[in-house]
């Protein structure tokens, strides 16, 4: 088996074994029902004690072949509005930039809380979609109320 | 710094002065004092008279100061034992084996004797060449009693003799000394050289460390009181550890494998069967390939015997919290790394095994409150699923001889799995706290996952089942185990939803007299089973799709629980689904649904979220009206109630005093069901508008065609009639769009809603209430201002309307564009700087580029002209800005500025003229950037019109070159780059001509720019 492959196996035997409460992760099926281990589908819930509590948000994870030296790519679906979030969905994190802080050694469990940690706490610094960034930037008490609206499109269970 | 130096203790003067600092380090005091006693400490520890203190204090009678007496040892081999002689570094050793003895025997507390140890390890890892044999050594000068020289080790008896004659205290601190020696080295880097030999002695003491261990585990009857057997374990524990990094060595595993007998007997004696067990299962899940094929088969007859039956027991019937559940856990990593064979074996033994795994999933108590082995068990079960899955699909092997057997212990695991997940009484539950609730809801979807996987294997007959213990448990009113029922049966709707071959058990289920009671608001079924059995209707949507006859009753059924405050959420969420997706079905019953809206809006308010799905679906349905008189009386029908809270709400804000919180067309207005503090009548009237603003946002969306037609570009647009009553009723929402946006326009939120009104319209190829004339949407947007509220977010509605645009027919595209091009632009215009919006500079540069890209010449002929300078200019300053989602729009718009292909002369006549000023500008800007202004994540974008100047502009390197003669005012990192290496930096990317290496060269001249060491000689 690959490395790749190698790695997600394990990375699925540890997210099993110990989890953080409210998240999920899982690899998709294939239309046989077999697990393609290489797309996994998670959700994040938002924050304690933040405007995001209460949400849950759905993202996929796409490992290329050359995971873990590669890092993963990750996607809210639909799009979620965040300062650091692409128009497509795309997370823009330092720790899934390849030529930022990427290691080999980061797990599926750290990337979300990691992404979890950015809902509340985006970096304005590299900002991927200019209506949250703006907004963030403009005007907060309208940003929190946008926040808040869309926590309630998209409830935790 | 300065305060804190002048606040320094002095340096103690004798040694009595010492001994009261190390009481004082011990004792409770504030942090500052502690932090003014280490830093004295350590700087006496530092010094040359730091190895004399460690001397004079390690035979003290207090213990803490012997401690640090110790640790003063510690630090002096780490910090300054480099310069020590051969003879010192000799005798040092010597004295530390003899004062690690003279603890021993003069009854220093265990914490002396171990940081000793630890002293000793710090030696190893210092001077592994000077003690290669230190195991062996050491227990030499136990027995000896006293350190001696490393020489006379060879005159000494063999290593088990030597461990016979220790007594069993000797024998304990024997053990603390291996397990320091693997745990120290082991957090060096075995790669690193300086540490590769150390690692390569450390693995040679193998033999007489399990040597040493075996006597740990079977220790003389001197002292029973010391159990060396616990501490065996652990030692055992951290050498496997390290085993397993170092692997593979067969020389340290080799002898290790020996200790896994006595290691197993441990499991037998009460006292140690918690850690022998941890052990065990530690090295099964992490490190199977230890054990041997004989060591497997002695756990497997361990887990007949017996023992094994009594502890299994305790673990079905007792109590998880007071006993644990090591041996459980023992059996599922025995289970995890045999797997294979287990799956594979028809042997009584294998079979006999995997019983009793199924059995873990059946203990007493509930869920994770009480069960703590369900969940570990259940995650072993996956995995088998998982690995029968790999085995079927990779049809490498003849699956007949355990398939059966492996299907037998499947069936226990669903069935025990089913009476797991079933609720518990709601008493119970109110007792969980939150932790516990979430584990359970957890736990029930790592069941639905099983459910799933074993779908895989078996197919429709895992369907059946559920169907068929559904029906059998609906007449008993057991309503715990038919929700757990219904929860299993809706797992598998992923798997079968599209295929109907299981409709006609699928409407056993549906036809049964469930949901009839499911309909009954206060009827006998409890509200978990009523979510649950809603849940289900919604999971098998496309069932209904296939089976129209049962759709309307399961409408109706959850339109009728709607207005339950728990229910109507998700109700809400599976009427949309379902009409979305049924909607040519069920055309017949929109006045059946818009009535029920209107009887509920009528009695209360519902959750706005909910409302707005349930317009959307009614929406849906209307939209798949074939006659359009009718669709048009449906659509107003639904629409004339939106346009009545539109009325009321502005009619509110005009008087205040109409506001009657009894009614509900009012209450509609709260933001919450039950606010603190009554809001005033114009955030009522306000919120009443943007509800119904957004219900009218989810008709727009529920209008929307979900068949694809075929469009020709090149069609003649249909003939517009202002007259037809769909060109009215548009007329009509727009005015009413128009009012609510001149009486609340103020809330950046009514703007956004009305966006999205547009927006639903945009994607539409066919005509609809919200699909408008281009004029009337161009209209709308013109007269909006820069003040307007969110006018970032108009500009990128503006910008989805000329892609809509592009999709029909041509001929409407000009007359809009150029009524839009200086509309955006004086936009633009209002901000006070380029980087104060970015929403504005980005959506503003992206339009003008969607322009250009297919209709440059009307950039060109914009009115007036020094509208597109101005616009030139502005995108110059945003390049030079620090704004990076502005930029790199900027940064795109001049790619493809640069590369147009002019289709008549006078545009190419308009083009080269703009070129011809804008070249230089273009250049200085790039330069300006490439030379240290840009951050490093924007150089790819800024590398593309780089690149298009270069193949497409002859002047690209005369006015490249000029802004880098500029220097400074042009490009920061002239002070670190010499001009000549920015000449050659040129010529690189003239000569690449375009091509990705240019991103490369870019960078490290960036780079070097910034301040990196690069030079461009080559």
């Amino acid at each position: 088996m690959s490395l790749c492959q190698n790695r997600l196996q394990e990375e699925r035997k540890q997210w099993r074994r110990d989890h953080p409460f409210g998240f999920y992760a899982r690899p998709v099926k294939n239309a046989n029902g077999v697990l393609d281990l290489k797309v996994w589908e998670c959700g994040i819930p938002g924050k304690e004690k933040t405007p995001w509590e209460g949400g849950l948000f759905k993202l996929t994870m796409t490992f290329p072949d050359e995971y873990p030296t590669k890092p993963p790519k990750c996607k809210f679906t639909p799009p979620l509005f965040h300062p650091n979030v692409y128009p497509s969905g795309t997370v823009c994190l330092s720790i899934l930039n390849e030529e930022e802080a990427w290691k080999p050694a980061i797990t599926i469990k750290q990337i979300l809380l990691g992404i979890q940690d950015l809902l509340n706490d985006p970096n304005p610094d590299s900002p991927a979609q200019a209506e949250a960034y703006n907004m963030y930037k403009k005007d907060r008490v309208q940003y929190e109320r946008k926040i808040r609206q869309i926590v309630r499109e998209n409830p935790a269970p | 710094m300065a305060d804190s130096a002048m606040e320094q203790l002095p340096l103690p003067t004798s040694l009595a002065e010492v001994e009261s600092l190390i009481r004082a380090l011990y004792q409770p005091n504030p942090p500052e004092t502690i932090t003014k006693i280490q830093e004295v400490l350590q700087r006496l520890q530092r010094s040359p008279e730091g190895w004399q203190l460690a001397q004079s204090l390690i035979s003290h009678r207090e213990d803490n100061i012997r401690f640090y007496a110790a640790l003063t040892l510690i630090v002096k081999i780490n910090r300054d034992s480099a310069g020590l002689s051969e003879e010192d570094t000799s005798s040092l050793l010597q004295n530390i084996i003899s004062w690690t003895i003279q603890s021993l025997a003069d009854g220093a507390a265990p914490f002396v004797t171990k940081k000793l140890c630890t002293a000793l390890v710090t030696f190893f890892i210092h001077f592994s060449h000077l003690w290669p044999h230190c195991v062996r050594h050491f227990l030499y000068c136990l027995d000896l009693g006293r350190g001696t020289p490393v020489e006379g080790l060879d005159d000494a008896l063999t290593t088990e003799i030597l461990v016979s004659k220790l007594d069993r205290k000797k024998l304990s601190a024997a053990v603390w000394f291996i397990t320091s020696l693997v745990e120290e080295v082991g957090k060096t880097d075995m790669s690193a050289p300086k540490f590769i030999q150390v690692h390569e002695r450390l693995i040679k003491t193998g033999p007489d460390v399990t040597c040493l261990l075996a006597r740990a585990f079977n220790p003389p009857e001197d002292n029973p009181a010391i159990k060396t057997q616990g501490e065996a374990l652990a030692c055992f524990q951290a050498w496997i550890l390290y085993a397993q990094r170092a692997s593979p060595n067969v020389e340290l595993v080799t002898p290790l494998r020996q200790l896994v007998g006595p290691a197993m007997n441990c499991l037998a004696d009460p006292d140690l069967f918690q850690p022998a067990a941890e052990l065990f299962s530690d090295v099964l899940s992490n490190y199977s390939s230890f054990f041997t094929e004989e060591h497997y088969n002695t756990l497997a007859s361990l887990f007949e015997s017996p023992w094994a039956a009594e502890h299994y027991q305790r673990l079905l019937h007792g109590n998880h919290h007071e006993d644990g559940i090591s041996f459980g856990l023992l059996m599922l990593a025995y289970g995890d790394a045999k797997v294979q064979d287990l799956m594979h074996g028809t042997d009584a033994r294998s079979q006999g095994f995997l019983e009793k795994l199924t059995g873990l999933l059946a203990a007493d108590g509930y869920l994770v409150a009480d069960d703590t082995v369900f969940v570990p068990a259940l995650e072993f079960w996956s995995t088998f699923i998982e690995t029968m899955v790999d085995n079927i699909y990779s049809d490498e092997e003849d699956t007949e001889s355990w398939k059966p057997l492996a299907e037998r212990h499947l069936k226990a695991v669903i069935l025990n799995s089913w009476r797991k997940i079933q609720w518990p009484p709601a008493e119970v539950f109110a007792e969980w706290d939150s932790t516990e609730r979430t584990a359970f809801n957890d736990a029930r979807k790592d069941v639905s996952d099983m459910l799933q996987s074993v779908f895989t294997l078996e197919g429709s007959s895992l369907v059946s089942f559920f169907a068929d213990l559904f029906l059998r448990v609906l007449p008993t009113q057991n309503w715990a185990e038919l929700e757990a029922a219904a929860f299993c049966l809706g797992a598998l709707a992923d798997c079968i939803s599209e295929d109907a071959r299981n409709d006609h058990v699928l409407s056993n289920v549906f036809s049964s007299p469930f949901f009839q009671l499911l309909g009954q608001a206060h009827g006998p079924i409890p509200l978990r089973l009523r979510q649950t059995g809603l849940a289900l209707i919604e999971k098998y949507c496309e069932y209904f799709e296939r089976n129209a006859q049962y759709l309307p009753d399961a409408l109706n059924l959850l339109f009728g629980a709607l207005g339950d405050p728990v229910l109507g959420g998700p109700c809400a969420r599976s009427i949309s689904t379902l009409c979305s997706s049924c909607r040519s079905i069920l055309t017949g019953e929109a006045g059946a649904f818009i009535n029920h809206y209107k009887t509920i809006r009528g009695s209360q308010v519902l959750d706005s979220l909910a409302e707005e799905r349930i317009v959307q679906s009614i929406a849906s349905i209307v939209q798949a009206i074939k006659e359009e008189g009718h669709r048009l009386d449906m659509f107003e029908e639904l629409y004339n109630f939106l346009k009545k809270d539109f009325e009321l709400a502005i009619q509110l804000q005009a008087q205040p005093n109409i506001l009657n919180l009894s009614h509900p067309d009012f209450l509609r207005g709260l933001e919450t069901p039950h606010p603190p503090a009554v809001p005033s009548a114009e955030e009522i009237a306000l919120h009443i508008a943007l509800r119904s603003l957004r219900c009218l946002a989810s008709m727009a969306k529920g209008m929307q065609d979900v068949k694809e037609h075929p469009i020709d570009l090149d069609s003649e647009p249909a003939p517009h009639d202002p007259n037809s009553r769909l060109s009215r009723l548009q007329a009509d929402i727009m005015r009413v769009l128009a009012g609510v946006q001149s009486a609340f326009g103020a809330s950046g939120e009514a703007v956004e809603i009305i966006c999205n009104i547009f927006r639903a319209g945009f994607s539409e190829t066919e005509p609809g209430p919200f699909v408008f004339h281009p004029d009337v949407v161009t209209d709308y947007f013109v007269q909006q201002r820069y003040e307007t509220p969110r006018i970032g977010t108009l500009l990128s509605t503006v910008c989805s309307y000329v892609g809509s645009l592009y999709r029909g027919p041509k001929a409407l595209v000009p007359p809009q564009l150029t009524r839009l091009l200086p509309w955006v632009i004086s936009i633009i215009q209002g901000m006070p700087d380029p980087d104060s919006d970015t929403e504005i500079a980005v959506n503003g540069i992206n339009f003008v580029e969607k322009v250009i890209s297919k209709y440059p010449e009307i950039l060109f002929n914009a009115q007036p002209s020094q509208l597109i300078e101005f616009f030139f200019l502005f995108t110059l300053k945003v390049l030079d800005g620090t704004e990076p989602l502005p930029k790199n729009a900027a940064a795109e718009f001049w790619a493809n500025f640069i590369s147009l292909k002019p289709s008549n002369p006078a545009l190419e006549q308009a083009i080269a003229s703009a070129m011809t000023h804008l070249g230089p500008l273009v250049a200085r800007s790039l330069m300006r950037n490439i030379g240290g202004h840009a951050a490093r994540s924007e150089l790819d974008r800024l590398c593309e019109p780089l690149k298009k100047l270069v193949v497409l502009r002859p002047e690209a390197q005369a006015w490249l070159e000029q802004a880098l003669l500029e220097g400074q005012a042009c490009w920061p990192g002239c002070e670190r780059v010499a001009l000549e290496d920015g000449r050659a930096f040129l010529r690189k990317v003239i000569a690449l001509r375009g091509a990705r290496t240019t991103n490369q060269v870019v960078r490290e001249f960036w780079l070097a720019c910034r301040g990196s060491n690069f030079a461009y000689a080559s």
